[in-house]
Formats: structure tokens, sequence, C-alpha cells
């Protein structure tokens, strides 16, 4: 069989020039959204054979001006390192610790050299300010209710904040019932999501194993299955022994119970982001990236302007749903969330042949990991000594102790390779519970945030619901999941906080 | 420090151009290969005529070892039951096993290399089958089956501890530049190099390289695998995850100096992935031939200098200037030539300027842009990057040589 001609730039993902220039003609460019899109600089080799070809050929077509011709974020390892060779790094890497400042932005001071130069609208009926998967989901369903002009305000490209930065596992496990109801709805909808919006996210159904290492947490998961069963989830508590079934390599003297729900998976995140853009900018919406919001005008009582670096735009109704960065937005009009962000850090290892089904959770440190559809072991692990900040940095700190706990779980990924490694902020509440509804104070200031890390499985429901509760609809979520609660002492408590 | 560099270069002409009888016995998918010591897997197969390394990962394209340096992933292998190692860096020994990945019927008769033929432009997975449901499942399941290269480790590996340790100052890279800087400063430097000797680039070229590390100490297989703002409550700005064999060590430093000079380039053109087509520089640390007829492709004075050592090598040159049309056949024994030309040859050279290895520093936050050749780390005259704590010279930032190393040593010694 002849080999085809096709001109290979990235070898180790096996992209062609043809695909660039798809990605290109999509409006994807800048590259950051080019390595995203086309998967190139994410092999073996994490880029340092492929991005020098591929920025030769956007500077060839004159898709990005020189200030953008900077190289994707470079994530450690330099070279693919064994799981075994971190864990073994002395205990000071771990121990107490100080908090480091952020990463700055790699095309330098100032607002980013691709910013859109056309002026925005004047007015709209909605600015969302957050181009994530809550904010790009709230307009795609708004605009499929003709909610008027719709405008998504997005500082960065799109993935760029936490919608960008997970593991893509999604789940129906929790332990309230709206969290489960909201899972629930949306993981169905996942599974149509590329008829519905024209791309595939890959949702693999392999289910979720919450492993319990005592007896605090056995009681926790037999809860939380007993109320997961009376919505409709097929969730079990099993012994280690048929975890260690379901998943041979665990080691099963580390646990003494699991909570099993196989109709959770894992998706691919970046291509939600993408369809639900391209799906809200076909319904008419506006999405605009590179456009950073720098105030909003209150007057009595009332939202009545975003600011933008790129002007005002007026709008009786603005929608924050900016993450981990919802506080700070909030700040702009005055309003003190009570959300706090913290770093969360994830690494990707060598493409494996498929071995793993579920995403595999340890209740008592956090620690996570599934293998995502390209083969890579993707997890990661909370840390409580975390200082709270907006900090995207990457720590050795991290490697360290998710190699200790990953290598102790399952001993034969020892040997296996760390690829890169990232971080993303959790947008964490008291209560772990989200901040939805209108602000007390200030009629028409609109909150879609405090997900605690796991808003990417819920948004398409959570999405739905407040378009048709914008739209008038009745729907009691938006009382009492408002942010007077914190005020009124009506905490909802998540327990099944991961990572 | 006069019989140091006449030693060096001693060691330098004998691991570049001998040719010792075989005597170690490695076995590729089973049947055995001869290698001789010094050899690494790359270079024992490469003696053996053997040029399909693995098959790549979408479209099972046949792939052999490109760079020869182990930064290209392009020859990737289960080596003694651990997956995809670079086989251009494993040493030979006696019983290795290796074993080619990705290929469930053998490298040869790959059947999945349909899809190369399906996709002959290339494969749109985000737009596949979105049409219907079960073909959306369908797709999935084939793809989640494909997806992938290497099967787990056989052995279980343990925790193997590395230490701590402190520097003044780290420097990355004992090419020309971090070993003038090595020399600019002083005692409690430390020099990180991943190479079992010290040079660099230089080496490659047969130039004189004075690896005199004045009061410092050079760390020989020695990488830095990651750079990271310190979040220890330790001294230092700098933590330093350094890679020696099988541990990683935690180094504190309070400056960096990156000088981890460049990366060989492919060059895009149709069949420029293929077994046959190598980084002419990855062919100078070669310790084999790969045939007798070279095309060097590239430009300029990278293309001159890497024709006129492989020349010296033994090989028999044909300059090519611009971007060929395609390369034929597999592995590749001819180029379409920009002009039309046909050249006919055993192997392709690409001899581009090796592109700055900018990832530890950009990974902290230092500035980087693109020129054309690659993304050089931006500094100051003084060799100072945006990050307060880290300098970068040589060929990183764009100042090839040990001038640059020196002001840089200066400079973060203060």
């Amino acid at each position: 069989m002849a080999l085809s001609e096709k001109a290979i730039v990235c070898a180790c993902e096996d992209v062609s020039v043809h695909e660039i220039d798809l990605a290109i003609a999509h409006g994807f460019a800048d590259i950051e959204s080019l390595k995203r899109y086309t998967g190139l600089g994410t092999g073996p080799c994490q880029g340092k054979s492929c991005e020098v070809s591929a920025m030769r050929i956007c500077a060839q077509r004159k898709a990005v001006p020189p200030e953008a011709q900077v190289p994707f974020r470079a994530r450690p390892p330099l070279q693919p390192t064994p799981i075994a060779a971190y864990a073994g790094l002395p205990d000071a890497v771990i121990g107490s610790r100080v908090s480091t400042p952020g990463l700055r932005p790699t095309w330098g001071k100032g607002a980013h050299p691709l910013q859109p130069r056309t002026p925005l609208p004047e007015r709209a009926d909605v600015v969302i300010i957050g181009g994530g998967i809550m904010g790009l989901a709230l307009a795609w369903s708004l605009a499929g209710l003709h909610a008027g002009r719709i405008l998504v305000l997005e500082r960065g490209y799109l993935c760029e904040g936490a919608s960008g930065r997970n593991g893509g596992g999604v789940r129906a496990q929790w332990t309230t019932p709206t969290l489960i109801e909201l899972a629930k709805e949306s993981i169905e909808f996942m599974g149509r999501f590329a008829q519905e919006l024209g791309i595939n996210v890959w949702l693999r159904k392999g289910g979720y194993l919450f492993l319990a290492h005592d007896d605090e947490t056995v009681r926790r998961i037999e809860y939380g299955a007993e109320l997961q069963k009376r919505h409709g989830l097929p969730t079990r508590v099993i012994g280690p022994e048929e975890a260690g079934g379901i998943v041979p390599q665990l080691d099963t003297s580390k646990f003494i119970a699991a909570s099993w729900n196989p109709e959770d998976g894992v998706v691919f995140p970046w291509p939600f982001l993408w369809g639900y853009a391209d799906g809200a900018r076909k319904r008419g919406a506006q999405v605009e990236t590179f456009t950073r919001c720098t105030g909003i005008e209150v007057s009595d009582g009332r939202v009545r302007a975003v600011e933008t670096d790129r002007g005002r735009v007026a709008a009786d109704r603005v929608v924050i749903a900016a993450g981990a960065w919802s506080p700070t937005v909030a700040r702009l009009a005055g309003v003190a969330l009570p959300n706090v962000p913290f770093r969360h850090e994830i690494v990707s290892s060598e493409p494996l042949k498929p071995f793993l089904g579920p995403l595999v959770s340890m209740l008592g440190t956090g620690l996570y990991f599934s293998q995502s559809m390209r083969g890579e072991i993707v997890g990661g692990m909370g840390d409580p000594e975390e200082p709270p900040g907006l900090n995207q940095a990457s720590s050795l700190r991290f490697m360290t102790r998710y190699s200790r706990a990953l290598g102790d779980l399952v001993p034969q990924l020892g040997a296996v390779k760390l690829l890169r490694q990232w971080a993303g902020c959790y947008d964490v509440t008291p209560d772990h519970s989200p901040v939805l509804g209108e602000t007390p104070g200030v009629a028409g200031l609109l909150q879609m945030s405090g997900f605690v890390g796991h808003g990417f499985m819920m948004a398409p429901a959570v999405a739905r619901r407040m378009a048709e509760w914008m739209g008038g609809a009745q729907d009691e979520i938006f009382e009492r999941y408002n942010v007077r609660r914190f005020a009124e002492g009506r905490l909802i408590q998540e327990t099944f906080i991961i990572g | 420090m006069r019989l140091l560099r006449l030693r060096f270069e001693y060691d330098q002409r004998r691991s570049l151009s001998y040719e010792n009888p075989p005597v170690l016995r490695i076995f590729l998918d089973g049947d055995p290969i001869d290698a001789a010591p010094g050899d690494t897997v790359a270079a024992a197969l490469l003696r053996a005529g053997v040029t399909t390394f693995t098959r790549s990962i979408k479209y099972h394209r046949p792939r052999g070892p490109f760079c020869l340096a182990g930064s290209c992933g392009q020859c990737l292998m289960r080596v003694d039951g651990v997956p995809s190692l670079p086989a251009c860096r494993v040493p030979t020994a006696d019983g290795m096993r290796c074993e080619r990945q990705n290929a469930p019927l053998g490298v040869e008769r790959d059947l999945f290399r349909a899809a190369d033929f399906l996709f002959h432009e290339g494969l749109d997975h985000h737009h596949l089958l979105t049409g219907s449901r079960l073909l959306g499942r369908v797709a999935l399941e084939i793809a989640r089956r494909l997806a992938g290269l290497g099967e787990l480790p056989d052995a279980v590996r343990p925790r193997l501890a590395g230490e701590l340790r402190f520097a003044k100052l780290a420097i990355v890279g004992a090419g020309p530049a971090g070993l003038a800087a090595a020399r600019a400063s002083g005692a409690g430097t430390v020099v990180l190099e991943r190479e079992a000797r010290a040079g660099g680039a230089a080496l490659l070229f047969g130039q004189p390289v004075d690896a005199d590390v004045g009061a410092g100490e050079l760390m020989l297989q020695t990488e830095c695998a990651g750079l990271y703002a310190n979040d220890t409550n330790l001294q230092g700005n700098a933590l330093l995850a350094v890679r020696q064999r099988d541990r990683v060590l935690a180094l504190l430093a309070e400056r960096v100096i990156v000088a981890t000079g460049g990366v060989s380039q492919p060059l895009t053109f149709p069949g420029m992935d293929r077994p046959g087509v190598y980084a002419a520089r990855g062919l100078l640390g070669l310790s084999v031939m790969v045939g007798r007829k070279l095309a060097v492709v590239g430009e300029g004075e990278e293309q001159r200098r890497c024709a006129e050592a492989l020349s010296r090598r033994g090989y028999e040159i044909a300059l090519v200037s611009g971007v060929p049309r395609r390369a034929l056949g597999n592995p590749v024994k001819a180029l379409d030539a920009a002009d039309g030309t046909r050249i006919r040859c055993d192997a392709v050279a690409i001899a581009l300027p090796p592109a700055p290895l900018h990832e530890l520093a950009s990974s902290v936050g230092a500035q980087a842009h693109f020129d054309g050749n690659g993304f050089p780390v931006q500094t100051d005259e003084e060799g100072r990057t945006s990050v307060p704590w880290l300098f970068a010279a040589g060929t990183v930032a764009n100042q090839p040589g040990a001038a640059s190393g020196e002001i840089a040593g200066r400079a973060a010694w203060r």
C-alpha cells in the first residue's frame, strides 16, 4: 500500500499541513488554540519538533501578527519522566511551603496582540462575563430562546480557563439531590452533543470508582449510593475484590470499599467550548475572545453597563460566569462573593494502550485519575496546604505528591512517564455548592459561579435552566442557591468534592 | 587543562568515527541483532538495516529516528518491558529485548496503515461522523482501541530516592555558553549536562572545547527535567527537578542560567516524516553510518557546516536547497528537489539551524519570540530574562558561542 503524500508537521500526533490550515480557517490561529484544536505539540516530544514548523506556517499565511508569534505555554517536564522517579523526590519538596507568584502572559504586557480591533456593540440585552463552559452554554441556550442580543466576553482564548484545564471527568455521583439531577441531565446531553452542536466530545462511559479508605468515608459513600439510587442511578457500594476486578492494577489493600457507578464517564473537554461557541454564534450571539472586562456600572440598585478594554457596552442584564475569577469580577460591581480561588494541578502521562475503564478517585487524599481517549493517564490531586489565589503555575510539589499517591495505589505505573503538567483554578464556595441567581441589591446582575471544580459536568443543565429562568420561568434553584444563603446561614453542604 | 582538552578530542574522534566489531546481541521483536559496545539501540538497529522503528499514532505511517538526540519522539520503542523509550538514547546491553509498538500485526504488515490511505490529506476527528449517535459510538470504540502507543510496563518499578541539593547558581547545559558562564562564576555553581561529556554542539563539529568549569561542579548525564519557582520554605529562588537515570533530585538555586542550546528541526514537505530522513546533527553524533550518499537539505551556514562535517565522516554529499517537493521510498531513497530534479540517495539529512530549546525558561514565564527559525528566549544585554532570577545564554538566547555565556555568568554571579 503506497504511503499518502500528506506533509506531516507534528510527527508525534500525526498532524498534517492540511489540518493546520483547517484550524486556521476555523479561527484557531493563535498558537494555544492551534495546539488544542489540532493536537500538535501534545505528544511525547511536547512540541520541540513541530512548534517552529507550525508557527512558520502561521507566519507564512499571515494568520497571526508578529507580536502574537510566541510559543504556547511550555509545560514541565522537559522530557518524559517516570512516576517512580518523581515519587522518590526528597520530603523537603512536599514539606511546608510558601506561595509563589503566578505566571505572566506568554505575549508580554498589555492587551493580547490578537485582541480584535472591531468595536463592541454599544448595547446588548445580556452580557456574559466569562467564555468558559458556563458562559458559552448559557449563551447558546439563551440564543435558542431568542433572548435578544447576547454578548460573551472572554479575556483569553477559548479553553484558557478551568473549562480547558480539567481532566474531563463527568459523573452523577453527588450527595445533594440538585447536583445529581443537574449532572444526570448534563451527561445525557453530552451523549448527543455531537448531533446537537456538530462536534465530537468523545463521551466514554467507563464509570467512576470512588475508593474509601476508612469507616467514616464508607458511611459517606453508603449515604451517597442510597441517595443516588433514589434518583435512578445504578450506584453500588462494592468491596475491594470487586473493585479489583474492574481495575486489576489497583492495590486493593489500600481501601476497604468503593462506590461504583458504571454510567459516569470521561469526555474531551475542549470541543465543548468550541461547539457551544460556534453554536451560539450560529444562533446570533456574539462571542468575543481576548477581551477583558474592566468595570461594571451600577446605579440606583441596577446594573447599567460593562466596561471593557474595547469600550463600554450598555446592558440591563450581566451574568458573571467567570469561574475562579468571579469574585474579582463581582468586586467591579461592588459585590463581595464568598467564593475563593484555589489552584488545582493536574498531569498527563505518555499515551498508553487502553487498560483503564473508569475514573478512579481516592476520597481520602483527593487523588483521581482516568485514561483519556488518547490513552494518556490524566490525573490530579488536591493539596490541603494550597494557599488561596489565582495561580496557574505548575509545581514540583504536586508532581511528587501525585506520583507517590498514584504509585502506591497502582504500582505497575511506576515506570510510566509523565509528559505534561498544568494547573487551573477551582472556584470554591464555603458549602461547596454553586452560586446562582440575581445578586441581592443589584438588579440585573446575575451569578453563575462557585462550581468548585465540577462545573464542567453540570453546565449543559445549569445553562438550560438559567436561560429558561431568565426568560421568566419559575425555578427554585435560583432562590435556593442564591448568594443570600451565606448571609442567612442556609448552607447546602456538598461532600463529594475531589481534587 | 591542555591534557584534558586533548583527551576530549581523542574521545570525540573515537566515538564519532569508529566501527567497532559487534560483540553484543540484542533482540528486536524476538529476532537477534548484533550491536557494538557504545551503540545506542537506534545505532544498532540502523547498522542492521532496520529503519522502521514504530508506526505513527494516528495514520500508522512508518517512522524511524529523526533527531537522534532524544527530543523528537519518532523512535520510541518498548525496551525490556518499559514502553516508549527513545531508542536513540538507550545504550545497548547484551540480551536487551526491544519491541516495536503500535502495530498489532507486526510493523511491516500493520493493517491500520489503511488510515493513512483513507484520510489522505488529514483527518478532521472533531467533525467525523457527528451526524449519527450510533456511528459516533462505533467511531468512539474504534478510536479508543487504536489510541495510545505502549502497553503497560511489565514490572513494578520501585521508588528510587533522590536527594536534595543546594547551589548558588545552577547552569543548565555544558555547551560552550554554559561552560563559559561557569568559568565566569565561582564556587557554589553547579553545571548540569545531559550528555556524558561537556561541549554540546561543538563536539559534533570537532571544535575544541574548554571543559573547565572553574570552581564550579560539573554533573554529567544529568538533565534538568523541570524548572520551577521555589515554593518550599528552603533557601533559593528556583527549584529544579534534576534527572539522573531513574532518579530525580531536587536542586535549589538562587539563580539559574539556561544554556540548553537548540533542537534539530524537521522541514515540512510530503514524505519528510518517513524513515530515512534524519537531522544532520543527529547523524554527526551517531556511531554508525546510514549509507554512503546523503542528500543534505537546508540553507546557508548550517547546511554548509553540516555537509562538511558529514563529508569528513565519509558520506558522499548532494546539497539540496529550498524545500523539496517530496521524499520518495520507504526508507527514503530519493528526493524531488524544489526545481523538480530527482536526487537519488541512501538517506536524507535535514540541516536547519537548531531551534532554541526555550521550554525550561518559558515554562517559568520567561518571554520568547519567533524569529523564523525558532523561539529564542528574550534577554537584556547581560542575559537577564523577564524572570528576575533567570538568565539565558548561547543558542537558546540566539547568541551561540561562549561570549554570551561569559557575560551572563558574570551578571548572574554578582
